[in-house]
């Protein structure tokens, strides 16, 4: 039997209290993401051409960095394996909240199954999954224990959603267009279509459910969305979670492998055109937040310009 | 609604060491298929997949050939489906949760990211049919009555590191879903209406992947166990048929006597003789008996002994 330790302090957990058991519609637009992933369901198997892929086509060098490239983002999508059960929990153990955000995450969850299962094939394809970073000390960015955090009766679930479900989803989104801008491969191509459309779901469901929440918001709720926000841009974003060449102290590794994977049309995108969708998608996301009260603070990088 | 940093005034919490607190180490992460069976069962699973909104044919429904003491007691009946539908889509995510920190065979965490999609379905389905019989009712009638349909303790034993795994998975799945999908069996046996039946046909071709997929997994864990940690799967199946099973939580008739529960089986027999989707205890004990019997029986081989139970409306099994 498999033993895991808890070694941090004990979280509070919420006691659920589950009657009245509201099950009609309140939030009609995100019922409508959760109507539209069921009619958009794919199947990876079924729905892309593997056999486009053809990674025998590429030098010994690119298999290798479109291995690491799609092995990292494999790192990534990974998370929601064990955060959107926890979040679908919490939004469960939390007395009030709708039903139509808990019948969209079960969905959103299976869509990130297919991409892990896509993700994972490319890896393969292309030399076998890389099973962690080259450094030891790059683990801690994808180590983020959000599972955790979000069971937490302590983490604000309004503001858990805003960083997680609105703007980092909503980031994921923009990478993932800017990838496919440049991707040429018709196999990760289609892998890219799909996980965008799937993705334009899971940012719309984070915008949607905070600007229906933010008008309850007290000015102190507005400022404490406000600090963990900021504190996850800098304690994520700026580290190299999605982008490896923002912490060359740690991921260089995978910073090159990407450099090589945009070249050859493998679903990367150069470093400049990377830089641009994360200064333009936090200039909007900024004036949306605005709109709901939340002043987000300009982000310094000696890797790249202010945003 | 205050953010939760005051909501702890307003609902109550506990504190309590659980496997959240375990620092998160998803390094070396692999996607290998330990488990072949149980991807096959996420790759079924991907290719079945149905909508309640377009795949029901809610046009043959007739809720005016009904009564309205029919379409009443049908709608209570269809409500406390979505009540039971819920619970797994509350509280059984903490088992996929469970798969990634102990970091079982990834093919466990992918099919459960599909069941969970498909309780909702079911919920979404069940809420769907209690509308159009009247109205969804959204509470047990008699409160006396929560106790047996809230909660089966699911989320708070599955992130107790204390607790094995695998007794949770044999206590709830290979136990409670196996006796929810032989009810469903029944059903389809016994239901008359055309959308009761068809909404129950799609709910059972999922529950026969998610009782699989506990099969699956005890048979594949349960060569590696020492007798004392078989014991251990024992008593968790023990308890979820004597405090769970036996205490109403699918079949209301088997709920300790009472006026809520009294009128749980009413509606039930209601319903059931209309044909829209409940069953009674005479029709349902020899399915409950026969089902047990068998979860034994298979049990048996794979070193997990279960005793007797007795409950006095149905004797020892």
């Amino acid at each position: 039997m498999h033993q895991v330790k808890p070694t941090m302090p004990p979280s509070r957990l919420l006691l659920e209290r589950r009657f009245p058991l509201e099950m009609g519609v309140t939030l009609p637009e995100i019922r409508d993401l959760y109507d539209s992933g069921k009619a958009g369901r794919w199947n990876p198997h079924r729905d892309i051409d593997w056999a486009a892929l053809m990674p025998a086509q590429y030098d010994a060098p690119v298999r290798q960095a479109a291995r690491r490239t799609w092995s990292r983002r494999l790192w990534i999508e990974a998370t929601g394996l064990t955060e959107t059960p926890a979040l679908l929990m919490r939004f469960c153990m939390e007395a009030g909240r709708e039903i139509d955000p808990k019948f969209y995450l079960t969905v959103r969850n299976t869509e990130e199954a297919w991409h892990v299962e896509c993700l994972d094939r490319i890896a393969e394809a292309f030399g076998g999954r890389i099973a962690a970073p080259a450094d030891k000390v790059y683990e801690g960015a994808f180590n983020r224990n959000l599972h955790r955090r979000v069971m937490n009766a302590e983490q604000s679930l309004d503001s858990y959603v805003t960083c997680f479900a609105a703007f980092e989803d909503g980031l994921e989104l923009e990478l993932c267009r800017t990838w496919r801008d440049h991707a040429t491969n018709p196999t990760i191509a289609a892998v890219l279509d799909r996980v965008i459309a799937d993705k334009e779901r899971h940012a719309a469901f984070g915008w949607l459910y905070v600007t229906s929440r933010a008008p309850q918001w007290t000015a102190q709720h507005r400022a404490l969305v406000a600090e963990e926000l900021t504190a996850n841009i800098r304690e994520t974003e700026l580290k190299g979670y999605h982008c490896p060449w923002l912490a060359p102290e740690h991921a260089a590794a995978e910073a090159q492998a990407d450099v090589l994977t945009a070249s050859a049309g493998l679903g990367g995108a150069p470093r400049v055109a990377e830089e641009d969708t994360i200064v333009r998608y936090t200039g909007n996301a900024r004036r949306r937040l605005a709109e709901l009260g939340v002043t987000l603070p300009m982000f310094e990088s000696n890797r790249m310009r202010t945003f | 609604m205050a953010l939760s940093r005051e909501m702890s005034e307003q609902q109550a919490f506990e504190v309590v060491q659980t496997l959240l607190d375990a620092p998160e180490s998803r390094f070396p992460l692999t996607f290998n298929s330990d488990l072949p069976r149980i991807r096959e069962l996420f790759h079924t699973a991907t290719r079945n997949q149905w909508d309640p909104k377009t795949d029901v044919d809610w046009d043959q429904l007739k809720p005016d050939a009904y009564t309205e003491e029919q379409r009443n007691a049908a709608r209570l009946y269809w409500s406390r489906r979505a009540w039971s539908e819920y619970g797994a889509i509350s509280e059984s995510p903490s088992l996929q949760l469970r798969f990634g920190l102990e970091n079982r065979p990834s093919d466990m965490q992918l099919f459960f990211t599909i069941r969970s999609q498909e309780e909702a379905r079911h919920a979404e389905v069940c809420h769907a049919m209690a509308e159009r019989l009247g109205g969804y009712i959204e509470k047990p009638v008699q409160s006396l009555f929560e106790g047996s349909v809230s909660t089966h303790g699911v989320r708070r034993a599955t992130l107790n590191a204390d607790v094995p795994l695998e007794g949770i998975i044999a206590a709830l799945v290979c136990t409670a879903e196996e006796i929810a999908f032989d009810v469903f069996k029944h059903l389809d046996d016994v239901t008359r209406d055309p959308v009761a039946r068809q909404i129950v046909r799609f709910i059972m071709r999922d529950e026969s992947r998610h009782c699989a997929f506990g099969w699956y997994f005890l048979e594949a864990i349960c060569e590696t166990l020492t007798p004392g940690q078989k014991k251990m799967i024992e008593d968790s199946v023990i308890t979820m048929v004597e405090k769970v099973e036996l205490n109403g939580y699918h079949s209301s008739w088997l709920a300790p006597e009472n006026p809520a529960s009294n009128a749980e089986v009413e509606a039930d027999r209601i319903t059931y003789e209309a044909g829209l989707g409940s069953t009674i205890e005479e029709a349902e004990k020899p399915i409950f008996i026969t089902t047990l019997q068998r979860i034994r029986n298979q049990m048996q081989p794979l070193g997990i002994n279960l005793p007797p139970f007795f409950h006095p409306k149905l004797g020892t099994i």
